[in-house]
């Protein structure tokens, strides 16, 4: 939800797809995408050779400073999922709610830790389908008046 | 030694450096509930957990529970948290309440658990950040002696995850202030049956990710921009079959 929300924040169609399809980083819209989600996939995994050609090829497109945020936002995630899974939280619900439908565009609801977040029910998704168009204007809105739309990166 | 980062290839942040210091000098003080040199067993217990024989087979199997037999690496701490740290570090998606459950039977209290979760969670960190990096992972630091303090903080309750969280709105007193002030998600109450593993998740996710008061505006990125700190973020989250 939030990769979509900054997105709209910043000018930019986001597809969300390539979260759980690596593959479709290129359709994404989001800017250098495949080297990104090249070398979040090779942080995950455990092959040291794919991780340092993902570490080169990220330095090399987008420079030094990027690849050390881009190991920072990883490895933070690497900590998040432990204190999510760990503690069995639930979604919160104001985001299970606004971000159903993207959960279920993306099959989220087959992760075994989905089962502790209860379905949205009937009244939660007619709340969805109102309340997100119009905080999707609102952001749109707002990126418009603080200059942040198609920041270029 | 604490961690620092002049012999990697590219030039880190100061702040996280900063921050990796400071959690390695928590990581040996005496904690909540463990000692100082049971929490830099845990963190040693991570590091085996890597190449535990158990947790692949684990992996692999359909089912975790499927597959018995003992951890590989030191026995400094009880089966039960040496059993938490290895699925906390290597299967963290396919937890359940039923397996927390077993470990309490165990004899592994809530605030042991959630401290346990705190330190894994510090550690796997820091080595991803230098794995991703191509540094080697910092030394564990030498642990300090003295006692847990075994304060558990009165607000704490059932609030529909498996342990105890604080309310944002009764983070009163001796937690004013934990949450950074006003509301806050569930992934920030966590770990708030031991408060100062929200201080610690707070303290690492500025410097890693973002301040609260960052996250909330959606056009704050760093030299990333949000959308893409966000589309790295959920592909290890995704990675991860975290759902949350």
């Amino acid at each position: 939800m939030l990769l979509r929300a900054s997105g709209e924040m910043t000018g930019l169609a986001v597809d969300p797809t390539a979260v759980v399809d690596g593959a479709a980083a290129a359709a994404s819209g989001v800017p250098h995408a495949p080297v990104l989600v090249r070398f979040a996939e090779a942080m995950v995994g455990e092959d040291d050779a794919a991780l340092a050609d993902a570490r080169a090829a990220l330095a090399s497109e987008l420079g030094p400073e990027r690849l050390v945020d881009a190991a920072a936002v990883a490895s933070n995630f690497e900590r998040m999922v432990r204190i999510a899974d760990g503690t069995g939280i639930p979604l919160d619900i104001p985001v299970a709610v606004l971000a159903s439908d993207v959960r279920t565009t993306l099959g989220l609801d087959r992760f075994a830790s989905a089962a502790r977040t209860p379905a949205v029910g009937m009244a939660g998704r007619a709340i969805a389908a109102v309340l997100g168009p119009v905080l999707r204007g609102v952001l749109r809105g707002v990126g418009r008046i603080r200059g942040t739309r198609a920041k270029a990166n | 030694m604490p961690p620092d980062y002049t012999a990697a290839s590219v030039p880190v942040r100061n702040d996280l450096t900063a921050a990796h210091q400071r959690a390695w000098e928590r990581l040996r003080r005496p904690g909540t509930w463990w000692t100082g040199a049971e929490r830099v067993a845990i963190a040693g217990a991570v590091r085996a957990a890597w190449r535990c024989a158990l947790c692949r087979e684990r992996k692999a199997a359909l089912s975790p529970n499927a597959v018995a037999g003992r951890h590989d690496g030191e026995a400094a701490l009880p089966d039960a948290a040496v059993e938490a740290v290895h699925r906390l570090t290597t299967d963290p998606g396919r937890l359940s309440e039923q397996w927390l459950a077993g470990l309490r039977a165990a004899g592994l209290s809530d605030g042991h658990y959630v401290e346990l979760i705190g330190v894994v969670a510090t550690v796997v960190s820091s080595d991803s950040f230098c794995r991703g990096l191509g540094v080697p992972p910092h030394p564990l630091p030498a642990p300090l002696p003295g006692e847990p303090s075994r304060y558990r903080p009165a607000q704490a309750r059932p609030e529909g995850a498996w342990v105890p969280m604080i309310a944002a709105r009764e983070a009163t007193g001796a937690e004013e202030g934990l949450f950074g002030g006003g509301q806050t998600g569930n992934v920030i109450r966590a770990l708030s049956l031991v408060p100062d593993e929200v201080r610690q998740l707070r303290d690492l996710s500025a410097a890693h990710y973002l301040t609260e008061r960052q996250m909330i505006d959606l056009a704050a990125g760093r030299s990333l921009s949000r959308a893409q700190m966000e589309l790295v973020a959920g592909r290890v989250s995704a990675l991860r079959e975290c759902f949350y």
